[in-house]
């Protein structure tokens, strides 16, 4: 069966759409290079704050829009880019191009110690835990007098020529902001940006998927840090001289309210929204003992009405439901190209060995045995509050359990945190689906291959063709995955829009992407109408005959019987049977179980 | 609908067409179901079939997104969990929930929330008529109770509520058989009182030794309406539990 | 000298104590935290000193009139910054709302009343043993703030039906207590111990716009330390923080003292998230 007969590959491929897709930027790049022609010296110092500010806030729009992370005191790391490259011209004679590099990886550094808490607390914790940063940013910068000047601050940095001219420095911060436009949008596109908005939208199941959560979060932190302290020794150029009264409040609310009005995760927006941002207290020059009120009503509108921001409030409007349809059936063949690992050895068995877990004074799982083989189906059911979710989740890594093992083959999964474990080939779905709503069908399905990206976060920034081509492979293999799931012909629609029985197969899909050896499904037909609850055996159905070893939890007592190789009964965190459908179906302990007798 | 109806017979609870579900999940598409006045009625069904979905949304806990409920004459369908109670739609939640850092009494004075202060703890001493070992408790912390008596606590709530149509999801769930049969006793005295219960219940058994009907829901659909002491009944539970003995290529349910 | 590092840190602490009462306070009905509760002291501070320094009003009508200015801009947090965003908590907007509606009163202050620290009244004119009023007043409100307060969750219905609904919201609602007009009434709660904080601690700390953003986040710590909803803790966390900061005040100066505060924070929430008196974070899965 032609399974990608009828599918194209996005269209991003072909130079055309390439060129309209680069036009926008492309001309705003133009008009941008063009604009000392049009304007005197004082609007060109504007539009270089612009770009200074644009600079930072393009590595805040990775953590605050991506990763999800509420940084609000990130005027601390512009204060360190400013005060390291000030300290360094002025204190050591260091010279300013050199400063403008170490200015940024000082804000790379205390990037990376900010990102720390974050793995931590969450939410109001970290907003405020990010706001004492800033405060004893500024406050060192205020005290340890002998170093940053104290209260009368220092010079800032002197650029050597051409850019020691206002028209010289603009371009140079023209470059800078282009330079961070260039990176944002490689992250944003590839891999990571996706990984980030799992991780700001689902991290439970993103670690589920291999996403190496912390890890991430601290390379962005790390990354943006980095692009702060560029922005900060650009700023101290700029200013001339700098005390630390310049790094208010107001600029990190400002900063923030760029990233949420020009919409999380988008990178014109934010761009925008820092250019009108910039421009206002000028514009607005005689309220300017209003501008903090302003930003926090401004701050106030956005997140009361607007809270996806300008885009998505756009993207709601004009993107509707691509297709009407539902759910095609799915064409299983097309299974077998997306899983087939070229490297692959024989498929390990799952082997759950006297697993216990108390939680508290209950017993969740009271010593079970059960051995997912290679190849075949493994049903799992039983009543209410038995431990059927639970033992998934123990199989995951999500819990350890106080007593037993876990083997994947013959490797023991002790201590292996979640992420290590998809690794190793163990895909699982959850009883509610885990999509990220904000990006598309496809970007989702990809998600499940993100460990098999080799490209490290410096080098998918730079945009090198590699990444691409990396990029594009998994792209065809996600496509072939919803091919096989029947869910092709919504590729490009939001996640969210999607119905809730869609969005299960997508999940399925996502594993398929994985390329598993063992999938666990947590009640993958809760809620599907009959003719689904028929696509999604055949899919599981063919999974197993390709080799994969499932662990089926289900309600469905119908499918189970219908489909597994095994059967396993939990109740009460015990195995109360095993053996094949028939022999389960008729056991009278069974069916007392059941009906509470 | 009949312009005018005895009101000896019109039903207590009406529900018709609900559909419900969380978020994109649609786990009920237009049931319909009805509780007279004075009945016990079992709901039964397989984990995962949406009884506790259904009484939630008869209830108001969760959002309908399509239907009608009706209440001891009136349309309780857009009210809130609050104004349903004060009605004598009275919901019980599955999980014991009592508040553990307060004592017994609170717990039942806090059921009595609306009610005048001077009256308060007559409500409270009707609950515990019902349930002495409840009362022996009174100044003990809740979350000092064992998992039978916070149970039997929480239906102290809702009977101090004096409900007209009481709704117990899960009572029985962790209990030791005596105390089951108390709950089971005491949902019989409710009865004697006039009041309706909706009793959804694991322990089928026993629901359907004490229920006067019996609702079978499967897969978010009422299959089978039909009086607890019935014969066939036993027969249809079994199949909805497990799925019929006989393999069989992949039908719709 | 000891002993003065003692007493102004007692002081300072009951302040920073109180405001953790009204982040409890607030959380314990809408499990939101509020970037307004350190504004609530300012706003005290600030309108006791005009209604009473400024406008030469009675301590008798001051007060009270002070107090309402504090409720009334609890009661707009709820309804405004609140409310709207409780419908996904998950997505934690409240943060963000919270603190713009910080800012905007904290900005309108530094216009209306200048950015000046002014002095706030002496209320009483009693300095017993020689202790000066600016020090025992702020512990002695403390001390009945949390007495009160005490006895308001123990011994009344609304007390119980708010730790009701911050021990299950879901079975409170499923109960019938009404949730909503316990969260405005725990609002308004709240908005009269903050702004009591700032009345009572205006002499130490001053009427000044700024201290909004300072009380906010040292009367944050006091939370961190002792747990959230813990007003015990809330207390203990408070004077640890005020007299540590006396002492880092004597020992490395006043303009490190925030840098100190700040690393206790972080320590505190490496070494124990949930504080002293808190309880354990839920399953994840």
């Amino acid at each position: 069966m032609t399974a990608l007969s009828n599918v194209e590959i996005p269209p991003q491929a072909t130079p055309w759409r390439l060129a309209t897709r680069l036009a926008p930027a492309a001309a705003a790049l133009a008009a941008a290079g063009l604009l000392p022609g049009v304007v005197d010296n004082y609007w060109m110092q504007i539009a270089a704050l612009a770009c200074i500010y644009w600079v930072l806030i393009a590595g805040l729009n990775l953590i605050v829009g991506y990763a999800g992370q509420l940084a609000i005191g990130f005027v601390g790391l512009l204060a360190i880019g400013a005060y390291t490259a000030a300290i360094l011209c002025e204190k050591l004679g260091v010279p300013a191009l050199a400063a403008l590099v170490v200015a940024g990886c000082s804000g790379a550094f205390f990037g990376f110690l900010i990102g720390l808490p974050s793995l931590r607390l969450k939410n109001f914790y970290f907003a405020m835990t990010t706001l004492g940063f800033a405060t004893i940013v500024t406050q060192i910068a205020l005290g340890w007098g002998s170093l940053t000047g104290g209260g009368i601050g220092l010079p800032g940095p002197v650029f050597p020529p051409p850019f020691d001219t206002p028209l010289g420095f603009y371009y140079l911060a023209l470059a800078m902001a282009v330079l961070a436009t260039y990176v944002l949008r490689n992250i944003a596109i590839s891999n990571f940006g996706r990984g980030l908005v799992a991780v700001r939208d689902a991290d439970v199941a993103a670690e589920a998927m291999g996403v190496p959560v912390v890890r991430l979060k601290l390379v962005t932190f790390t990354f943006s840090g980095g692009l702060a302290g560029l922005a900060g020794a650009l700023y101290a150029a700029r200013q001339t001289y700098i005390t630390p009264d310049a790094f208010t409040f107001d600029l990190s609310v400002m900063f923030f309210i760029a990233v949420l009005i020009g919409g999380r995760g988008r990178i014109v927006g934010p761009m925008v929204a820092t250019a009108v941002l910039t421009l206002l207290p000028e514009i607005a020059a005689p309220l300017v003992a209003w501008s903090s009120f302003a930003y926090g009503l401004l701050l106030l509108l956005v997140v009361l009405l607007l809270p996806g921001g300008m885009a998505e409030y756009i993207d709601r409007i004009f993107k509707k439901r691509t297709v009407a349809a539902r759910i095609t059936s799915p064409k299983v063949a097309a299974i077998a190209g997306v899983i087939a690992r070229p490297d692959a050895g024989p498929a390990s068995p799952v082997r759950v060995k006297g697993v216990a877990l108390a939680f508290g004074g209950v017993r969740a799982l009271d010593g079970v045995d059960l051995r997912v083989e290679p190849g075949t189906i493994h049903g799992l059911i039983g009543p209410n509050g038995s431990g059927k979710t639970t033992l998934l989740n123990v199989i995951s890594g999500y819990y350890a359990p106080n007593d037993g093992t876990i083997r994947l083959g013959e490797e023991d999964m002790a201590g292996l945190p979640v992420q290590s474990r998809s690794r190793l080939g163990i895909a699982r779905t959850f009883q509610t689906p885990r999509v990220l709503g904000n990006l598309s069908v496809l970007d989702n399905a990809m998600l499940g291959a993100y460990s098999h990206f080799e490209s490290s976060f410096p080098l998918t920034a730079l945009g090198l063709p590699r990444t691409r081509r990396e990029d594009h492979a998994i792209r065809e293999r996600a496509l072939q995955a919803l091919t096989a799931v029947g869910l092709a012909h919504c590729a490009q629609s939001r996640a969210d829009q999607l119905q809730h029985t869609e969005q299960r197969f997508l999940e399925i899909a996502r594993c398929l992407v994985m390329q598993p050896q063992i999938l666990l499904l947590d009640e993958p037909a809760a809620g599907l109408a009959a003719d689904e609850i028929d696509n999604l055996a055949s899919l599981i159905t063919k999974l197993s005959t390709l080799g994969v070893g499932v662990l089926l939890i289900e309600h469905h007592t119908d499918l189970v019987f219908q489909i597994s190789h095994h059967v396993t009964v939990l109740n009460l965190g015990k195995v109360l049977a095993s053996g094949t459908p028939a022999e389960v179906r008729s056991n009278k302990e069974v069916i007392h179980a059941y009906l509470g007798t | 609908m009949p312009t005018s109806v005895p009101e000896a017979n019109r039903p207590l609870l009406a529900v018709s067409q609900l559909a419900t579900g969380y978020g994109p999940l649609r786990v009920i598409e237009s049931l319909d179901m009805s509780i007279e006045s004075g009945e016990i009625v079992a709901l039964v069904g397989p984990n995962g079939a949406g009884k506790s979905t259904l009484v939630k949304a008869i209830s108001s806990l969760i959002a309908k997104s399509s239907g009608t409920v009706t209440f001891d004459g009136g349309d309780v369908t857009g009210l809130s969990p609050r104004e349903c109670g004060k009605r004598g739609l009275v919901h019980v939640l599955e999980g014991h929930r009592v508040f553990a850092p307060l004592t017994v009494e609170e717990n039942l004075l806090l059921a009595a929330f609306d009610v005048p202060a001077a009256q308060r703890m007559e409500r409270v001493e009707e609950a515990y008529s019902f349930f002495p070992d409840i009362a022996r408790k009174r100044h003990d912390k809740a979350g000092a109770l064992s998992g039978g008596q916070q149970q039997m606590l929480a239906v102290g709530q809702g009977i101090v509520r004096r409900p007209k149509l009481l709704i117990l999801d899960e009572p029985s769930a962790g209990l030791a058989p005596v105390l089951i049969d108390r709950v089971l006793e005491v949902v019989k005295s409710l009865r004697a009182k006039g009041a309706a219960i909706l009793l959804i219940e694991q322990a089928v058994e026993k629901a359907l030794s004490v229920a006067d009907r019996v609702y079978v829901m499967v897969h978010g659909k009422l299959v089978l309406d039909t009086d607890a002491r019935s014969a066939s009944a036993h027969g249809v539970l079994e199949a909805a539990y497990l799925g019929s003995t006989t393999t069989h290529q992949a039908t719709s349910s | 000298m000891i002993l003065s590092i003692l007493i102004a840190g007692v002081a300072v602490g009951s302040i920073y104590a109180m405001i953790g009462i009204c982040y409890n306070v607030m959380y314990s009905t809408s499990k939101v935290l509020s970037f307004t509760s350190g504004q609530l002291g300012m706003l005290g501070a600030v309108f006791g000193a005009w209604l009473i320094g400024d406008l030469q009003w009675p301590i008798w009508i001051g007060f009270p009139a002070a107090m309402l200015v504090g409720v009334v801009f609890s009661m707009i947090t709820e309804f405004i910054a609140v409310r709207p965003v409780l419908k996904n908590l998950d997505q934690h907007l409240y943060v963000l709302s919270t603190l713009a509606l910080a800012l905007m009163v904290q900005t309108a202050a530094a216009i209306w009343w200048g950015t000046e620290p002014r002095p706030f009244p002496t209320l009483v004119g009693l300095s017993p043993a020689g202790l000066a009023e600016k020090y025992w007043l702020p512990v002695l409100v403390c001390v009945l703030t949390m007495v009160s307060v005490d006895l308001f969750y123990r011994k009344t219905l609304w007390g119980r039906a708010f730790t009701a609904i911050s021990e299950d919201a879901d079975a409170a609602l499923a109960l019938g207590i009404p949730e909503r007009r316990m969260r405005v009434i725990s609002y308004v709660l709240a908005g009269f111990v903050g702004a009591l904080a700032g009345f009572a601690g205006g002499q130490l700390l001053f009427a000044f716009f700024a201290i909004g953003a300072l009380l906010t986040f040292y009367g944050f710590i006091p939370i961190a330390i002792g747990g959230i909803g813990s007003n015990r803790g809330a207390l203990v966390g408070g004077l640890t923080v005020g007299i540590l900061q006396q002492i880092a005040n004597y020992v490395v100066g006043g303009v490190f003292v925030g840098v100190v505060t700040f690393a206790l924070f972080i320590i505190v929430l490496v070494l124990m998230p949930q504080g002293l008196f808190g309880s354990t974070v839920a399953r994840r899965v």
